[in-house]
């Protein structure tokens, strides 16, 4: 993993790319009626186009980016959080962005801060937050 | 015998408190997780910085985010924020239970919100996840009228 001086405020990550398919979804939430994540009939009733990912697949998709950013410094006193502000459907494609923030002292390691967003297929913003992990210092 | 009132705002009390049931975590679950998300790091199923496999750090979110659903029946929601803190890693083997208190409920725009703070721990009680969540709720009869 990289040390700290070595990730300046600024740097862009790579982006993520993530297809939704049902069967994603399903995996992720399980599959039950009345869902609507799994039940598309009752998706539509409740006001959608179809069935829904649900948000917390972005923070999953976060913390993949977050963990290849730092590692170990991410599953042990990594932090996340989201807002999200447009629905995804099963079979949009979501982009994964993050920006290097911030760094700060903490303890003898450096906090890293992420802005981060997941942008789909139009180019619409679903989710945006900010993800922090710790790096070594050099 | 339990009962699930539906859930409603107005019968949501500020305060009032959930807990899970115990769950282990299997090797099955942390790959089927890693499938749902398409992630497949090596850590998963191999060797970490921990010693053995950890799981995703956000595999036990939804074990949180039910909560709600140990006290009452749950017509439709829309999740609107999650923070996590990750504390300790999530390892293959453990017995883990959430706890969760809610904090606040507020409508806002015509919706209505309602706000969780909770705690993931592994048998011995040492927390593994911390963090708070805010959900929507979909009343019974209504349509979310989209975003």
């Amino acid at each position: 993993m990289p040390v700290a001086e070595a990730i300046p405020v600024g740097q862009e990550l790579p982006a993520l790319v993530k297809e939704l398919s049902q069967r994603r979804i399903d995996a992720y939430s399980g599959v039950r009626p009345r869902s609507i994540h799994s039940d598309e009939a009752w998706a539509r009733e409740k006001g959608f186009r179809t069935t829904l990912a649900q948000g917390m697949m972005s923070t999953a998709y976060v913390s993949e980016m977050m963990t290849r950013l730092l590692g170990a410094g991410f599953v042990k006193g990594g932090t996340l959080s989201m807002a999200f502000i447009k629905p995804v459907y099963a079979g949009d494609r979501l982009t994964v962005h993050g920006v290097v923030k911030e760094t700060r002292p903490e303890g003898d390691r450096t906090r890293v801060v992420v802005e981060v967003c997941c942008q789909n297929q139009h180019g619409e913003k679903t989710a945006v937050g900010t993800a922090s992990g710790l790096a070594p210092s050099a | 015998m339990s009962e699930f009132p539906k859930l409603t705002y107005a019968a949501l009390t500020v305060g009032e408190e959930f807990v899970s049931d115990t769950h282990l975590v299997t090797p099955e679950d942390i790959e089927t997780y890693a499938f749902a998300v398409d992630d497949h790091h090596p850590w998963f199923s191999g060797p970490s910085p921990f010693g053995g496999p950890v799981a995703h750090p956000t595999l036990l979110g939804n074990q949180a985010l039910h909560l709600r659903h140990s006290k009452y029946n749950v017509h439709a929601g829309l999740h609107a924020k999650m923070e996590f803190n990750f504390l300790e890693p999530v390892e293959p083997g453990m017995r883990v239970r959430s706890r969760g208190r809610v904090i606040d409920k507020y409508e806002r725009r015509g919706r209505q919100y309602m706000v969780t703070e909770f705690v993931t721990e592994d048998e011995a009680g040492t927390a593994l996840v911390r963090g708070q969540f805010t959900q929507m709720l979909i009343p019974e009869g209504t349509r979310h009228a989209g975003r």
